[in-house]
């Protein structure tokens, strides 16, 4: 359990963000918590909880969606408005109990190296919407996850994604329900626009260029070797590709 | 900081820190069930209701819960009774252990008030977040569908066993048709093939609720660390970051200054007695390279020191102000590099007792034969040689090891700890404390899962020397990552066979060399690898056996006992060997396996110059029961065997990159210790007519306690309610070597089963005194009765008033020890389905069965619950699980997710199969079945991968890449 010094739940963004930028304290935002109450040996932080900023809802507009910061993984992978492949993502990412309390701002912000629903909100096309104390921003996920320094002293409040179009993803892990050592997602919206995301070849999921799989630099680590992930690379790719009707 | 919770639908206001979590705050309010098994919230053995969702207490701070609603399984049934789903677990057979029983009820909970009629794929996921290392989520699944059901007001059978027809045998004629499964089987119901030699009996053999069955169900404090003393303190271990170094300083000034610290414990202030810390009898094994505090390290996680504290935050903040100074050596973690002679020497103490070599690493050199081997080798036709590699994993218990030591108002120490051996706790710890065994109290409470982790003095020292040094109760429990680099895991093991063979598939001459990795200390290291070569040449018939191993040092964290204990090593390395000679040979693998395997008549020849207890043997053991042709031909059957040879399965022309096959192993195990294990047991009549058995035996969660209350209400004939089990306690109950070597059933249970006789004796003596017959012998007893032979009878309830209170008052009571002159093997068949992605070797493993002669299962749910969950344990052994290591030695995935044990949503098809022989040294006719479900799954999926793709592995585990690199070298 990280040692928590104070714990704060904000009743308005404008309040979070002042927790945030106060220079005295390290203060940490606290979305469902599975990642940072089990951290261990960190210095001291206060936690600011976004739980009663409201920051729960799906919000459907024309041929996007966008998803609050504080929506859980486990309502993300039931509701109807959601793609069906994000929902089965949502379902993968984490165990039941973990899942009712994840949420996906705090998926995005803790931008786990192998995180199947990041790989599939890259390949929705995602971006994130962010707020400062002088306004609010929204960047591609892609961009947030090769720089975490653009979120500053901002807050996540939502994510918003591409529904329709086809999707279909590949994945090879230890077991069925292992984090795979590499997944592979494409998807093609319904203006015809392909992006696909990898997870395990690079340090974060990533979108990757169909035509230049062998151009990954995946490292090794004691699931895979970097040759070994290059190779899933070629063939998860290959399998999706070929699922959504495309020649690589 | 305060929160306010609806708890159970009651609003509550507790005060908690900010960084508390709600399981803490809940567990010092009194709510037990919510329960720890890992800091970052994945066993979900803390997962509680909130807002009717289940979430991990674990990783819940209790601020986040403020102003939402929280239940717990407290909540479900107060008072006395059951709540539906309770009562559901506890039929089917779903709780063993019960240490995550509340988080699956809640589950189930959860589950049905939103979908009262859910799909399996449905419950399933609801356990995702619940790992279970004992039941293989069978029985768990089960018992939510059949509340849902009972929810829904349907009728539901009661679960029992189901008799399948035998399929070999003199009573079977013709062939069989062993292409066509078993249909209309009830969901849940014990598949047991009955032997005509067996009797029937009224409660041995019959699916009894477990006796422990309500606290565990309720979540009722019955855990070491349900249980709070005041003034107790909270103790912490520093461990060492460096694989091999010497402790040049330590100063623990600035730790011992911060207030709140009440002792820190080093090499420089404890006493330096050398032990060794596995869990076996007087006297322990050498060496004796142990002492509570070393002034040397050995391994990354090693003891270094100790503080006891007011809370765990003070002792953490303690443990990082010692300053220790080392001096970095050297360090080798392979067994093969360790004693090369070149490789930096692990235990130059001086003081250090019983190593064969310890300059060269080596702990223990054995050599054992029958025959002459090499001579066996120039007669064969051919000569086959291979080797195998096996690896570390850990037991991975969802309860980690925790004890709590204090002292009673008569100032002697209790220790109060999760251990599988409390009569050799309490033996091992006095030495080292500096007391008497009479000054010592050891009480094993519920354990939630051992596995062999808990047949260890692992930490009562520890709690021991903290409790005597600050005066005050002390509690150490270990975090998760402790619990996989600090405790004890299983023994990796190079070995070759070399085999013998004519052309017409006989063995002729067979040996088996092993160099074993014991990690930084020796503890089972003797005894692991003699297991090994015991199991490793009796299976099979062979004129010519040779056995020779070395042991090895090296700076590993440190293997121990784990449950199978050097056969499922042993086994993976011989039924992959055996399946390669069968096709060299260009034989059936099960056909050559049957032309050599042992049968009823046969010697186990090796028995006598090896393993625990060899040198007690006088008379060549034999092999006395042997259902193994019934198990192989129900397994043949419930797996689909002859699917092997059609290539539309193999091969399914819709998957172009899939490929399936099936594996077969032949298993083979002892039953305890011959001449070494011992259980005794204590019995005495109530004014009732119900009586107290005390047994020193320990039920870590596999139902011992329930199969030997059942043994003795068989012989006293009286229903299984009548019998109140109280056990393990040193103080209260008689001597049980505890519980491993799989000698409860067979050795504890014959001590209960003539203790039982003997108080049986007693009543009838008393009957014939009440009904003035001239003979107790004509007494019989049945239904809570004595009869006499005329038809009169007396109840037990007034033979024991008359007898406590009226006439020549006495106590009718018994003790009876036991222990065994043989160690009758029970048998198994495992088969495995598997089908691989060859273009990127993922193994799936979609079905497991074992058929297991066990000779009588005296409780067939619990029975059949430890074949399905040690099963899936195997399955991580030989699939998905590992201990991975950088460099320097440290464990780099001391965690479940990275350490991969399979979950609820993923879990291949099980099935147990029951197949009864009559062993007549057993108690009602029971062999032993704790440790043979470990012994087969790894090489019957290996040689399953085999049959399916052609590729013959000879290192496990089979990950990805180690499955795509055979195939693309093959």
């Amino acid at each position: 359990m990280a040692p928590i010094r104070a714990y704060h739940r904000p009743a308005s963004i404008e309040d979070a963000l002042a927790l945030v930028a106060h220079t005295d304290v390290d203060a940490t935002i606290l979305a469902g918590g599975t990642v940072i109450n089990g951290l261990p040996d960190v210095d001291p932080i206060d936690v600011v909880d976004l739980q009663a900023l409201g920051l729960d809802e799906l919000e459907p507009d024309g041929d996007r969606l966008r998803i609050g910061a504080m929506v859980r993984l486990s309502d993300l992978a039931e509701s109807d408005v959601v793609p069906a492949l994000l929902r089965d993502l949502a379902r993968r990412e984490a165990p039941n109990t973990l899942r009712n309390a994840a949420t996906v701002g705090g998926t995005v912000a803790a931008a786990e190296a192998e995180s199947e629903l990041l790989a599939g909100l890259l390949a929705f096309d995602a971006t994130v919407s962010i707020a400062h104390s002088i306004g609010s921003d929204s960047i591609p996920l892609g961009e947030l996850l090769a720089d975490r320094s653009r979120l500053g002293l901002g807050i996540i409040t939502g994510v918003t994604v591409g529904v329709g179009g086809d999707a279909a993803a590949e994945r090879t892990g230890r077991t069925p329900a292992d984090r795979p050592i590499v997944m592979a997602v494409g998807r093609r919206a319904e203006d015809g626009q392909l992006l696909l995301a990898l997870t395990g070849v690079d340090r974060t999921p990533v979108l990757v260029d169909p035509g230049d799989i062998a151009g990954v630099q995946p490292m090794a680590d004691f699931r895979g070797s970097a040759e070994y992930r290059t190779e899933l690379a070629r063939v998860l790719t290959s399998r999706v590709m070929a699922r959504l009707g495309e020649d690589v | 900081m305060k929160i306010t919770i609806t708890l159970n639908g009651i609003e509550r206001t507790f005060a908690c820190e900010p960084h508390e979590s709600l399981k803490t705050v809940l567990r010092r309010e009194g709510y037990y069930s919510v329960r720890f098994g890992s800091e970052t919230g994945e066993t979900g053995a803390g997962a509680l209701l909130v807002d009717g969702r289940l979430i991990s207490a674990e990783v819940l701070l209790a601020a986040q819960a403020d102003g939402h609603a929280v239940d717990t399984v407290e909540g479900l049934s107060p008072g006395r009774g059951l709540d539906p789903i309770q009562e559901a677990f506890i039929v089917t057979g779903a709780i063993q252990s019960g240490y995550s029983t509340p988080a699956m009820i809640l589950a189930a909970k959860a589950l049905l008030e939103r979908n009262p009629d859910p799909s399996e794929e449905e419950v399933r996921d609801m356990l995702t977040g619940i790992l279970d290392r004992e039941t293989g989520y069978l029985r768990p699944v089960l018992a939510i569908l059949r509340a849902a059901a009972v929810l829904r007001g349907e009728e539901v059978p009661p679960v029992e066993p189901w008799l399948v027809g035998a399929l070999t045998g003199p009573e079977v004629e013709g062939p069989v048709d062993l292409t066509s499964p078993l249909a209309d089987v009830p969901a849940g119901a014990p598949l047991v093939i009955p032997s005509p030699e067996v009797p029937e009996t009224n409660v041995v053999g019959k699916p009894e609720r477990k006796v422990d069955a309500i606290k565990l169900a309720k979540g009722l404090p019955a855990f070491t660390d349900d249980f709070e003393l005041r003034g107790m303190l909270y103790a912490k271990m520093l461990y060492s970051p460096h694989a091999h170094a010497r402790i040049v300083g330590i100063d623990d000034s600035r730790a011992r200054a911060l207030p709140g610290v009440h002792a820190v414990l080093h090499h420089e202030n404890t006493p330096r007695v050398r032990y060794a810390s596995g869990g076996q009898s007087y006297p322990n094994p050498l060496p004796y390279d142990q002492v509570s505090f070393d002034n040397k390290v050995r391994f990354v996680g090693d003891r270094v020191a100790v503080v006891a504290a007011d809370s765990i935050e003070i002792a953490e903040e303690a443990v990082g102000l010692i300053d220790v100074t080392y001096e970095v050596l050297p360090a080798v973690f392979d067994e093969l590099e360790a004693i090369t002679g070149d490789a930096p020497v692990i235990h130059d103490e001086e003081d250090m007792e019983g190593a064969y070599d310890a300059a060269r690493n080596i702990v223990h050199h054995m050599e054992a034969e029958v025959g002459d081997v090499e001579a066996g080798f120039t007669s064969a036709d051919r000569v086959f040689e291979e080797t195998f590699r096996v690896h570390q994993v850990q037991q991975c218990p969802i309860e980690p090891h925790i004890a709590i030591a204090y002292l009673d108002s008569d100032e002697r120490l209790v220790l109060r700890t999760s251990t599988q051996v409390p009569f050799h706790v309490r033996r091992m710890v006095a030495p080292l404390l500096g007391l008497p065994v009479k000054q010592i109290r050891v009480i094993k409470p519920r354990i939630g899962g051992g596995f062999g982790a808990k047949q260890e003095m692992l930490i009562e020292d520890v709690v021991g020397h903290l409790a005597l040094a600050t005066g005050r109760p002390v509690r150490l429990e270990l975090t998760r990552a402790e619990e996989f680099m600090s405790s004890r895991t299983r023994h990796p093991q190079t070995i070759t066979y070399k085999t013998g063979v004519n052309n017409d598939g006989i063995v002729v001459s067979q040996s088996m060399r092993i160099v074993g990795n014991t990690g930084a200390y020796g503890t089972h290291a003797l005894t692991v690898q003699q297991v090994s070569g015991l199991r490793g040449l009796s299976s099979y018939n062979s004129p010519n056996k040779r056995f020779d191993c070395d042991v090895a040092y090296t700076n590993i964290p440190v293997p121990g006992a784990y449950r199978g204990y050097g056969a499922p090593q042993a086994l993976f390395a011989l039924e992959s060997h055996m399946e390669d000679v069968a096709l060299e040979l260009g034989m059936d693998p099960l056909e050559f396996r049957r032309l050599n395997w042992t049968k009823v008549g046969d010697p186990l020849d090796i028995a006598t110059s090896l393993g625990e207890g060899a040198s007690d043997i006088e008379v060549m053991p034999v092999v006395t029961s042997s259902g193994l042709e019934e198990c192989v031909a129900q397994g043949k059957r419930a797996i689909g065997w002859h699917r092997r040879g059609d290539q539309a399965w193999a091969a399914p022309p819709d998957r172009p990159h899939i490929r399936r096959g099936i594996g077969f192993a032949m298993c083979m195990h002892g039953t305890a210790i011959p001449g070494l294990d011992m259980g005794a047991a204590s019995i005495k009549i109530n004014d009732d007519g119900s009586f107290n058995l005390l047994i020193g035996a320990t039920d870590l969660g596999t139902g011992a306690d329930t199969v030997l209350a059942q043994m003795a209400a068989e012989v006293l004939g009286v229903p299984l309610e009548d019998i109140v089990v109280y056990a393990a306690d040193t103080d209260m109950t008689p001597f049980d070597v505890g519980a491993y070597a799989s000698s409860t059933t067979y050795v504890s249970g014959m001590a209960v089963k003539k203790a039982a006789e003997e108080a049986r004796r007693q009543i009838t003596e008393r009957a014939a005194l009440m009904l003035d017959l001239d003979s107790a012998g004509e007494v019989d007893l049945a239904d809570r009765k004595a009869f006499a032979a005329d038809g009169r009878w007396v109840g037990l309830d007034e033979v024991a008033l008359h007898s406590l209170h009226q006439d020549q008052q006495h106590q009718i009571m018994a003790t009876a020890s036991y222990v065994s002159p043989e160690s009758p093997p029970p048998y198994a068949a495992q088969f495995a389905e598997v089908e691989v992605d060859i273009e990127t070797g993922q193994v799936t493993v979609n079905a497991l069965v074992m058929a297991v002669d066990c000779g009588v299962p005296i409780n067939p749910l619990t029975s059949a619950g430890q074949v399905e969950g040690g099963m899936i344990q195997a399955l991580g052994y030989g699939h998905c699980e590992e201990m991975v290591y950088d460099e320097a030695g440290r464990m780099i995935n001391p965690r479940f997710g990275p350490y991969k044990i399979y979950r609820a949503d993923e879990m291949p098809r099980i099935e147990a199969y029951l197949v009864q022989t009559m062993e007549k040294s057993g108690p009602f006719g029971a062999k032993a079945i704790a440790e043979i479900p470990k012994d087969g799954v790894a090489p019957a999926i290996r040689n399953a991968i085999g049959n399916a793709t052609g590729a013959w592995i000879d290192q496990i585990p089979f990950t990805p890449e180690r499955v795509w690199r055979a195939l693309r070298s093959k």
